[in-house]
């Protein structure tokens, strides 16, 4: 028994041996930053997942520049204290660049340690204004910014004819900074906002705040956080007797919120992002996505997916794995991605919009009339 | 606030506590047997929402999506639970019972993380929709609508409740416990099996968080690996708030946290942003000014 105990020591070390040599082989180290774990683990599965499928697409092609790339995954678990960790041990194992970023919050304290270490880095879904204020220059977001998004929710209201909105929020940057916007340009368009709430995530109930709104006079919700807490929302509001009209945040563009919200999800107006459904080119993708990983693609493969390529495409015309000439090449990209295009401004943010309202149909999102 | 709204907070916080109240009775039986906070008491009951969505969707096929079916998931969690307590305790607790009080709590925060980890890696993280169709008929009282699934929840609680207090005040087995609960060694001498009495503890503690589990799933509609965790912090502020140890204690602390919840975030000129201050800030004001709760009763340290 003991011998075999040995012999199986000695094979484990003998291949961890083995993988070590493979990775060393490799010339460019990629670091991919998502939450792994907690609330918002299969977002970063889906992240990591649509990111290593552009690598390992590229691998099989040669790599980039003749080397292969290699990635490395950091868990941030969607909180400011582990991003930190993570992005330490991002910059400590050396990587050439890193992609990735779900919450905004726990991005924010990273961006500095990117930024001394003069790393890139991709932000991919995170959005927050917030983050292109403290932008070092390093760094280049993927997904459209809050106020971009807020200007397209504040007219979706305008199109529907929302005169009284309540704004529910979940007191992270990322939800609190989209309520904050909406709330300052709603009221210059003519409109009233006449409800602010804020959740806690994690919570199941929310009758206190839907009693709050119900009494408060709004003809429609703007819910800013994320599907989990948006779905449950829904199903209260609509349980309460709310007629209303209900209208979400980019944050709930999951599968999930439709399969929890039920029939309580029809009619309720999004503001998604480019998901894979809503993109013609990207039904290739979408079964790939599925065959490799055994799940559909989530609301953020197809972007996160672009995003691998970016860097790559950015690496590629860089010709060598230098941080300042990758993130030179990075801000002079032109890049035509499954999600759209991808060009930046001069903070690093997209060009246009790449917002889109849609409706739930069916147990569906179909794009708003 | 005008009387509409009374009222419906009234509802609210009926609602929330009877789950509050559920959970923070199996943490207070256990603490009373074993003075244990039992921090794997919240993924319990995480585990029993999942236990139950299983078994609801497996009888669904036959028995449709009603009320049959619910209870079905109901017991069945209750009992598959159950026994998962007694095994935790079994393998986590026993062996360090007599070691110092600090060891007994890192094992009840390993076993946290053990059910936590092990649901994230069965399910990847998703959030699963626990889709009845229990309806949202219900009664009219002026603008306030209540469901019958809201009464029919509020009053299974209250039952599996009393039933608790009734098996500890009245059968043999409960006043086994309470005297486990008073000297572990003097019941042994009085020939008490302990180890059997904890077990049973565990057992019931855990069917009744299994059973709030369920029930929530079934009534917001959707289970995560995750949903424990509030659950569990906000059931042991119902504990303390009652008096910790005490059965009655768990069952007003639950209906009061509740009320408070709701009430505190309606309150003019406060957000609903400050509802979790208005909970544990009544956690650590009972804690500090009366540590034994509402019902509690002063515990002399053993040494």
């Amino acid at each position: 028994m003991v011998a075999s105990f040995r012999k199986l020591a000695c094979a484990t070390a003998l291949a961890s041996l083995a993988m070590t040599s493979l990775a060393a082989a490799a010339d460019i180290k990629l670091g991919i930053v998502a939450p792994m774990t907690g609330q918002l683990a299969s977002e970063g599965q889906d992240l990591e997942n649509a990111v290593k499928m552009a690598i390992d697409a590229a691998n099989a092609n040669g790599g980039v520049n003749g080397d292969k790339i290699t990635t490395v995954t950091a868990d941030d678990a969607c909180d400011p204290q582990q991003g930190v960790t993570a992005a330490s041990k991002l910059v400590s194992e050396g990587v050439t660049a890193v992609l990735g970023g779900y919450c905004s919050g726990a991005v924010l304290p990273t961006l500095k340690i990117y930024g001394d270490a003069g790393i890139p880095f991709v932000i991919i879904s995170a959005n927050s204004t917030k983050l292109v204020d403290s932008n070092p220059g390093n760094a280049f977001m993927t997904n459209s910014t809050g106020d971009m998004q807020a200007v397209t929710a504040v007219g979706l209201f305008k199109k529907n004819g929302y005169k009284k909105i309540a704004i529910i929020d979940e007191g992270d940057a990322y939800s609190s900074d989209l309520a904050k916007l909406t709330a300052e340009a709603f009221p210059k368009e003519g409109g009233e906002v006449v409800d602010k709430e804020t959740t806690t995530a994690g919570e199941q109930d929310y009758s206190a705040v839907v009693t709050k709104v119900k009494s408060s006079g709004a003809d429609a919700v703007f819910w800013t956080a994320y599907h989990a807490g948006g779905a449950l929302l829904t199903k209260q509001l609509r349980q309460a007797g709310f007629q209303g009209g209900i209208v979400l945040g980019d944050g709930n563009n999951s599968p999930e919120y439709l399969q929890i919200a039920g029939s309580a999800g029809e009619g309720v107006y999004l503001l998604s992002p480019p998901t894979v459904d809503l993109l013609s080119g990207a039904a290739d993708f979408k079964e790939k996505y599925k065959a490799a990983y055994g799940r559909d693609a989530g609301a953020y493969a197809a972007l996160s997916h672009d995003a691998g390529n970016l860097i790559l495409d950015a690496i590629g015309r860089a010709k060598s794995t230098d941080a300042k000439a990758i993130i030179e090449a990075l801000a002079a990209s032109d890049y035509k991605g499954l999600a759209g295009e991808i060009r930046f401004t001069d903070k690093h943010t997209l060009q246009t919009s790449n917002f889109r309202p849609v409706v739930a149909k069916d147990g569906k999102w179909v794009a708003a009339e | 606030m005008t009387f509409d709204l009374v009222v419906q907070q009234l509802a609210n916080g009926l609602i929330v506590g009877s789950f509050y109240a559920l959970i923070a009775l199996g943490y207070s039986m256990v603490f009373g047997v074993i003075k244990l906070l039992n921090f794997a008491h919240g993924d319990i009951y995480m585990t029993g929402a999942f236990v139950g969505l299983v078994v609801f969707s497996a009888v669904g096929v036959w028995l449709g999506n009603g009320w049959l079916a619910v209870v079905c998931a109901l017991l069945a969690s209750m009992l598959v639970v159950g026994l998962l307590g007694v095994i935790i305790e079994r393998f986590a607790y026993r062996p360090v019972r007599n070691a110092p009080r600090l060891s007994i709590l890192i094992t009840a925060l390993g076993a946290s993380m053990v059910l936590n980890g092990g649901a994230l890696a069965l399910t990847g993280g998703r959030h699963f929709a626990f889709n009845t169709d229990l309806g949202y008929s219900g009664i009219d009282i002026s603008a306030v609508h209540i469901t019958y699934t809201q009464m029919i929840l509020v009053a299974s609680a209250l039952i599996l409740m009393g039933g608790m207090q009734t098996f500890i005040s009245r059968t043999m087995y409960g006043k086994a416990m309470r005297a486990v609960s008073i000297d572990m060694g003097a019941s042994r001498l009085m020939g008490i099996d302990v180890d059997r009495v904890i077990a049973l503890t565990f057992f019931m503690g855990s069917a009744l968080a299994a059973g709030g589990g369920v029930m929530a799933g079934a009534y917001y509609g959707s289970v995560h690996f995750f949903m424990g965790f509030i659950m569990g912090l906000k059931a042991f502020t119902a504990a303390v708030i009652g008096g910790i140890g005490s059965v009655p204690g768990a069952m007003l602390g639950g209906l009061l946290l509740g009320l408070l919840e709701s009430f505190g975030s309606s309150l003019p000129f406060v957000g609903s942003e400050w509802r979790d201050v208005f909970v544990f800030g009544a956690l650590i004001l009972f804690l500090v000014f009366k540590p034994t709760g509402i019902l509690g009763r002063s515990v002399v340290e053993r040494v």
